[in-house]
């Protein structure tokens, strides 16, 4: 074969592969208002920077006549590229090749970008769309699912790890989402469960649809499972490369830093006439963060599920931080199960990545009931706690109004290693409730009232806590901005240390 | 003939008989769920519609006033009452455009999680 037929050979056989499941498995993907993988890759990165790994992988799974099919590219397509010329690695199923199902070799090929990404320190984003394991593989396919949970696990934590949902996800094939930072879900096309709606009737008689048991919204709003959710696919793609934006590439780096244009001076007088007089009135925690960050932009985490806690990236004179605010409109702010969990989770991401956080407290307490108490809302609320002492990033927290008795220190008091904060004069750092602990100490009082108001004017306020020094610095809302940024640039050269050990014990 | 069935709306079961026209149905008689309070019977002789929306206290606490009646027209985000809960009076607001059907709270009452306090 001369030089010429051996270039033509590859070229040809790049052919097939590139073909992917054929016109009309591809039609059909695109009817069902899905991209292919290819697209989807080429979506997602920077024009041109794709660069494909392991195209002529093949299975060699010889039970049930598996050994005639060609399956182009093992149903994924791996490699890097750039977003926003940052190196990233990435995978995508291919549904039009036997459903995106997950063999040995197409598992090989997602544990090998797996690899590179944790060796190279650069993100992982891998694009889900797959029916699910390739039963004729039998154990081969599941030990492919094992070694991927296997590769998440041991880079969580080193680079940030993003899945999509873009089509299904089912079975053992959730759990590798599951097991990385964030998980985007695509509306409409995408479901994600353990079992199906049909095994769900069989077992417990329940009549559901796919999508109220799996889809977008149920784990955007309902389960807490989902981070993102998308439109379509397309912003989906878009959302990635804007989260990534925010991050850095790895654990050992700082996020980038971005030119914003903001002044950092700038002051905003709105916040002065934001809170209303009578503290038992709510008013919308958004408000406060769209005047502090950089351009009024943010990005948030879980916008639709936990919604008395927001969690969002943001910048700050150009420095990506990661905010946890109480939001008072919903629940009263309150911290639960689902508000804990939430921003737990959100502070450990922020702490393996250098990002600083922010945090924004009007906390009136823990919520009480039984259903809160039966599902655990003791080791579930010791998990902020752990977070945040755990935490080693700089951490400077805003007390905007109240913050009362344990939810205060869930917020990052001092005592949990809050390197500066601040109060509005509007803070009431107490014990608990004002009303409610004036009504203990003067309960036999004949003048409880003028007593109960006296109390609320002493201890409602920032001044005992400041007195204390438990407050560093009390301020009019409207220099929130450039306060926080002082001290954000002030904890740039922060060194904190931990004892040595093989890992805490988190409350989970 | 009527028939009887059972209809679930957010997790309340309301028992209703359908008939054609011109055999008389029984008026519908709610079926208490255990644990919740019993629900009020439907005002009419219709079954109870498809898709209302419940709401529900989303913690414990007490009903400082409420601002609509059973057949007021509603929009999303409007504030049907407060819900003095957590140190806070919290605006409850109406999770969808419709009209009220239902209301089974008034200033003073307490409220526990999940206590269905209008229906609409």
């Amino acid at each position: 074969m001369s030089t010429q037929e051996k270039i033509e050979k590859m070229l040809k056989k790049s052919e097939v592969i590139l073909a992917a499941g054929g016109e009309k498995r591809i039609a059909k993907q695109h009817e069902s208002g899905k991209m292919t993988a290819r697209e989807r890759i080429a979506a997602l990165l920077d024009e041109g920077s794709f660069v494909e790994l392991d195209r002529f992988v093949r299975h060699r799974c010889t039970n049930f006549g598996q050994e005639k099919k060609e399956l182009p590219g093992e149903g994924v397509t791996t490699g890097y590229g750039t977003i926003d010329g940052r190196l990233v690695y990435v995978f995508a199923q291919d549904f039009t090749v036997e459903g995106g199902s997950l063999g040995e070799m197409h598992a090989a090929k997602i544990v090998k970008v797996q690899k590179l990404a944790l060796k190279m320190g650069a993100p992982l984003v891998g694009l889900n769309d797959s029916g699910g394991a390739r039963i004729q593989e039998a154990i081969d396919a599941l030990a492919g699912y094992g070694k991927i949970f296997f590769e998440n696990t041991i880079a969580s934590g080193v680079i940030p790890q993003i899945s999509a949902i873009m089509g299904p996800s089912a079975g053992g094939a959730v759990y590798s989402p599951a097991l990385t930072d964030f998980i985007y879900m695509v509306k409409n096309t995408s479901k994600m469960f353990i079992t199906g709606p049909a095994v769900v009737k069989s077992v417990t008689g329940e009549e559901v649809t796919q999508e109220q048991l799996g889809g977008a919204m149920t784990h955007n709003s309902v389960s807490g499972v989902a981070h993102f959710a998308a439109e379509d696919d397309e912003d989906c793609l878009k959302q990635i490369r804007y989260l990534l934006s925010f991050l850095p590439s790895n654990n050992m780096e700082g996020a980038p830093i971005v030119e914003t244009g903001d002044d950092p001076q700038r002051t905003e007088e709105s916040l002065n006439t934001l809170l209303p007089d009578n503290s038992n009135q709510s008013y919308d925690m958004y408000d406060v963060i769209k005047a502090i960050v950089d351009n009024g932009e943010y990005y948030e985490n879980q916008k639709y599920w936990a919604k008395n806690i927001i969690t969002c990236f943001a910048r700050m004179d150009g420095q990506t931080v990661g905010i946890i605010a109480n939001q008072p409109k919903v629940m009263a702010g309150c911290l639960d199960i689902n508000a804990s969990d939430k921003s737990s989770r959100f502070i450990r991401f922020c702490d393996a990545f250098n990002i600083p956080l922010l945090n924004l407290v009007d906390v009136p307490g823990f919520l009480p009931g039984t259903n809160q108490e039966y599902g655990g809302i003791i080791r579930h609320g010791a998990k902020m706690l752990y977070a945040y002492s755990e935490a080693t990033v700089p951490k400077v927290t805003l007390v905007t109004r109240k913050a009362y008795g344990g939810s205060y220190l869930a917020m990052c008091s001092q005592d949990l290693g809050a390197d500066q904060v601040i109060a509005w004069p509007t803070a009431e750092i107490a014990v608990m409730g004002p009303a409610g602990a004036a009504n203990i100490i003067f309960k036999k009082d004949p003048d409880v009232e003028q007593k109960t108001k006296e109390y609320i004017d002493t201890f409602a306020t920032p001044y005992i806590a400041a007195m204390r020094g438990m407050v560093d610095i009390v301020i009019q809302p409207k220099d929130s901005r450039p306060v926080i940024i002082n001290a954000l640039q002030m904890l740039e050269s922060k060194r904190e240390t931990r004892p040595a050990k093989r890992h805490g014990n988190i409350p989970l | 003939m009527a028939k009887l069935y059972t209809i679930t709306v957010n997790g309340t079961a309301y028992e209703v008989e359908v008939a054609e026209a011109g055999v008389t149905a029984a008026a519908p008689k709610a079926a208490a769920p255990k644990a919740a309070p019993a629900p009020a019977p439907a005002p009419k002789a219709a079954p109870a519609p498809a898709g209302a929306n419940v709401v529900s206290a989303p913690m414990p606490g007490k009903v400082l006033s409420v601002n609509v009646k059973a057949g007021d027209a509603v929009k999303a985000g409007d504030v049907l009452m407060i819900l003095e809960a957590m140190k806070m009076q919290n605006e409850i607001m109406a999770p969808a455009d419709g009209t009220v059907s239902d209301v089974r709270v008034s200033a003073g009452s307490t409220v526990n999680t999940g206590d269905v306090m209008i229906v609409m």
